[in-house]
């Protein structure tokens, strides 16, 4: 659905971040954490209509919601995931919750359950993983067994047990993936149901302020009007087809994580003074510790707004796209969160400052909602299958749209993000000719290398346009002089570590490095250490320390 | 009775950063909030509203973007709001301000209250509510801190020093409202957001209000901001120590050097 205007949006954002000011102190939020926590009147305070209502976002207007978009929700993703990623998993999880009934819903369940969440303040949770089945859901064990009367199906009884469901002990309603005589399936279960039980909250090493719990389930009993569409068997496909749309919001956290994680460094080596100087002064620290991951964690931030307002705009799936988003973003959240601990030294290792609680928080967005193991593996399938389609034009046409652009905004490094997808194409090319893809390493590998050229190309493109979205926090020049360097990182890796792949894995002899033009992107290199000397001054600007 | 209040978007006064090399401030890329006087005024008038079924206007004078303020009050609870709004109002000081908007609530009809924040944490001048009352021929009391209505009659607790004072006014009355140490913003629910789309907001021009162009903008801003700055830092302090009677010396030794005293 179309995201809403950009005040409304915002004010909502305000709304969430002076709550958040008011009650998620970093004390409570360290003590919540130390105490492995669930800060329960939080989360309640949160769905309160006359407080927050933050549920309310995806839930459609006619049953008593306001309709969200897909930018919407990234943008209160990523404000939550900056405030807590653990209070954020707790919303999201609703979100997730919610996802089954709206894809597969009859109208008279949305209308049902839509509303009661809407209107009760209902946590919910999604119950699909299980110790035998976690990246692989066809090995999906729990059972719905018919349940017949007089010789007619009225209900299920499900069986077996759910592992790391978030919301699992404290959810009021649970969307559960059961396997039926039909299929896998989707079934809707009120806490309280006789037979099942949520288990211990577990003990993480973050997202501490989530409630991760297992369900058992023995025998419990489910009428039949609870099973999501009143069809077996469409579970499975029900699940994936919001993956676009999930993995839009897990990227929105890696990107929240990121960001706070930097914000803290950048402000703390400008108070930092060692060696003469502040640490925002030095190039040895910035442009190790500081600029690369704003250039990457803006590089995501492109790619996913251009994938939420595909999905406002009505495109369906977007699966491959989603798992570019989440995995993009998501590795840049956790390498920055890490840095950010390096950027502070001692203090980064304290739990007075906040970078050691965002990097155990955000270790989980490279896990949840799809390891990015898969995601690498989803990215090279989908793309894959793009290059074989068009005979290997897909990423070439990309290349001479990038060749366009250059020619009208030098200024964002289209020729970089050009030479990349050149790169790219040859590289995929030469593994379709030496059958190279069946090795599953060098697959995951392309897969790291596509999200590389297909973020550079969204960058430049982004980068290029005559208006930003209220997001973006850089000037014209700034943003562009980071999708320059993306751009040429971009291609750098994507020639080098492509060749090595394929001359590792390759059997007959290959011409391959000379078709990346290795020598074009050697020259475009050039001006890369004064391009991130700028971005680490504005940086400095932006972020300024009190 | 109809309320009005009148709030403005200033910039955040946390973020905004001092130009080193000129020692001015830096206001492009900091975000911009309601004034915090008028949230308060808001809140107050919010309270007035609900106990005496009150109609309730948020007006604010500023650019398009302002309509950000005027959107929050109408989610807190106002019933409409206008955004006055046209570049000819560019460069007003508080005495073209306040004729603006008093050009405006004239717009809008018979009103029994206005309040307005005590002052705006940007210009810190606290000029523009009296300036209203004064365009509007209205009494007024500043320096308020609570306000309520009884029967006919508006009740204010004015602060003053080492105090404060119950005062009993008449409508209609402009009051100027500061906000206790304990205030607490309130910020409105999603929903509350989302519906507040749905309830009535004007933007009016120059025109709409019949605002004559002498008295608006440069023109008719008797006073022109030069320049803000930070005032220079101060230099570390002198101690006087000893008893009363030392100190004292060194004091007047110290006034006499510098010119402050002739003995």
């Amino acid at each position: 659905m179309a995201s809403m205007d950009t005040l409304s949006r915002e004010l909502m954002l305000d709304s969430l971040r002076n709550y958040a000011k008011k009650n998620l102190t970093h004390e409570f939020l360290k003590e919540m954490d130390d105490k492995n926590e669930f800060p329960t009147e939080i989360l309640k305070e949160m769905y309160d209509q006359s407080i927050l209502g933050v549920h309310l976002l995806l839930i459609p207007k006619e049953y008593g919601g306001i309709s969200g978009g897909t930018f919407d929700v990234y943008r209160v993703c990523e404000v939550l995931a900056r405030i807590d990623l653990g209070i954020a998993t707790g919303v999201f999880a609703t979100f997730l919750g919610t996802d089954p009934l709206s894809v597969g819903g009859t109208d008279d369940q949305k209308e049902e359950w839509m509303t009661r969440i809407a209107k009760e303040n209902l946590l919910v949770a999604y119950a699909a993983t299980e110790a035998d089945a976690g990246s692989d859901l066809v090995n999906l064990r729990t059972r719905a067994d018919h349940v017949l009367k007089n010789g007619e199906l009225i209900g299920y009884k499900l069986t077996g047990n759910k592992q790391w469901i978030s919301n699992g002990a404290v959810a009021d309603v649970y969307s559960v993936l059961a396997m039926a005589p039909g299929g896998p399936s989707w079934f809707m279960v009120e806490k309280g149901t006789e037979g099942f039980s949520p288990n211990k909250h577990e003990d993480k090493h973050g997202i501490r302020l989530s409630n991760t719990a297992g369900l058992s389930f023995d025998d419990a009993y489910i009428p039949k009007k609870n099973l999501i569409g009143n069809v077996e068997g469409h579970g499975l496909l029900q699940a994936q087809a919001v993956f676009g749309y999930t993995r839009v919001m897990v990227a929105a956290f890696g990107l929240g994580c990121g960001w706070e994680a930097l914000e803290v460094a950048i402000k703390y080596s400008q108070q930092r003074i060692q060696g003469g100087g502040p640490l925002s002064d030095k190039q040895g620290y910035t442009h190790k510790l500081i600029v690369p991951h704003a250039v990457d964690l803006e590089a995501a931030r492109a790619y996913i707004e251009e994938i939420s307002e595909r999905l406002d705009g009505g495109e369906k799936g977007l699966q491959t796209e989603g798992a570019i988003a989440k995995y993009a973003a998501t590795e840049s959240g956790n390498q920055t969160a890490e840095d950010a601990i390096q950027a502070l030294g001692g203090y980064g290792y304290t739990k007075d400052f906040s970078v050691e609680k965002i990097k155990r928080d955000v270790k989980i967005a490279c896990i949840y909602e799809g390891t990015n193991e898969v995601m690498e593996m989803t990215i090279f399938r989908g793309c894959w299958q793009e290059h074989l389609k068009t005979r290997g034009q897909h990423y070439v046409s990309m290349a001479e749209e990038m060749d366009v652009l250059h020619s009208q905004t030098p200024e964002v490094g289209a020729n970089s993000a050009a030479l990349a997808l050149r790169a790219l194409a040859a590289i995929l090319e030469e593994c379709r000719i030496q059958r190279l893809t069946r090795h599953q390493y060098i697959t995951f590998k392309l897969g790291k290398l596509i999200s590389f050229a297909e973020l550079a190309f969204i960058f430049a493109r982004r980068s290029s346009a005559d208006r930003y979205t209220e997001t973006i926090k850089f000037d014209r020049n700034v943003w562009q002089t980071m999708s320059r360097v993306y751009a040429k990182n971009a291609a750098l890796r994507i020639a080098i570590e492509g060749l090595a792949l394929v001359l590792g894995a390759a059997e007959k002899d290959t011409d391959l490095a000379e078709n990346l033009n290795l020598d074009k992107i050697q020259v475009l290199q050039k001006g890369l250490i004064s391009d991130m000397d700028l971005i680490a001054l504005k940086l400095k600007d932006t972020f300024k320390a009190k | 009775m109809h309320i009005v209040v009148c709030v403005k978007q200033v910039p955040d006064s946390t973020e905004i950063k001092i130009d080193i090399e000129t020692g001015t401030l830096i206001r492009a890329g900091v975000p911009s909030i309601i004034n915090p006087y008028d949230h308060f005024a808001l809140q107050k008038a919010i309270e007035l509203k609900k106990a005496h079924k009150c109609k309730l206007t948020v007006i604010s004078m500023g650019p398009p973007q302002a309509k950000s303020v005027i959107q929050l009050g109408i989610a807190l609870g106002a019933d409409d709001g206008i955004l006055l709004s046209d570049r000819a109002f560019a460069g007003s000081d508080t005495w073209a301000t306040s004729y603006v908007i008093s050009k405006a609530i004239k717009k809008v009809g018979k009103i029994d209250i206005i309040l307005c924040g005590m002052q705006a944490i940007d210009g810190d001048t606290a000029q523009v509510g009296p300036g209203i009352a004064q365009h509007l021929a209205m009494p007024q009391v500043t320096f308020c801190e609570d306000i309520k209505i009884d029967g006919k009659k508006i009740i204010v607790r004015k602060l003053i020093d080492g105090g404060y004072e119950i005062i009993e006014a008449n409508s209609p009355a402009l009051f100027t409202m500061i906000m206790p140490k304990d205030f607490e913003p309130r910020y409105p629910a999603f929903m509350d957001i989302h519906n507040s789309l749905d309830k009535p907001y004007h933007q009016w021009s120059m025109a709409d209000i019949g605002a004559e162009e002498q008295y608006i903008g440069l023109k008719g801003s008797p006073t022109q901001v030069d320049r803000i700055y930070p005032p220079p830092a101060r230099e570390k302090a002198e101690m006087i120590s000893g008893g009363a009677n030392e100190a004292v010396e060194k004091i007047v030794d110290i006034f006499e050097k510098e010119n402050f005293l002739k003995i």
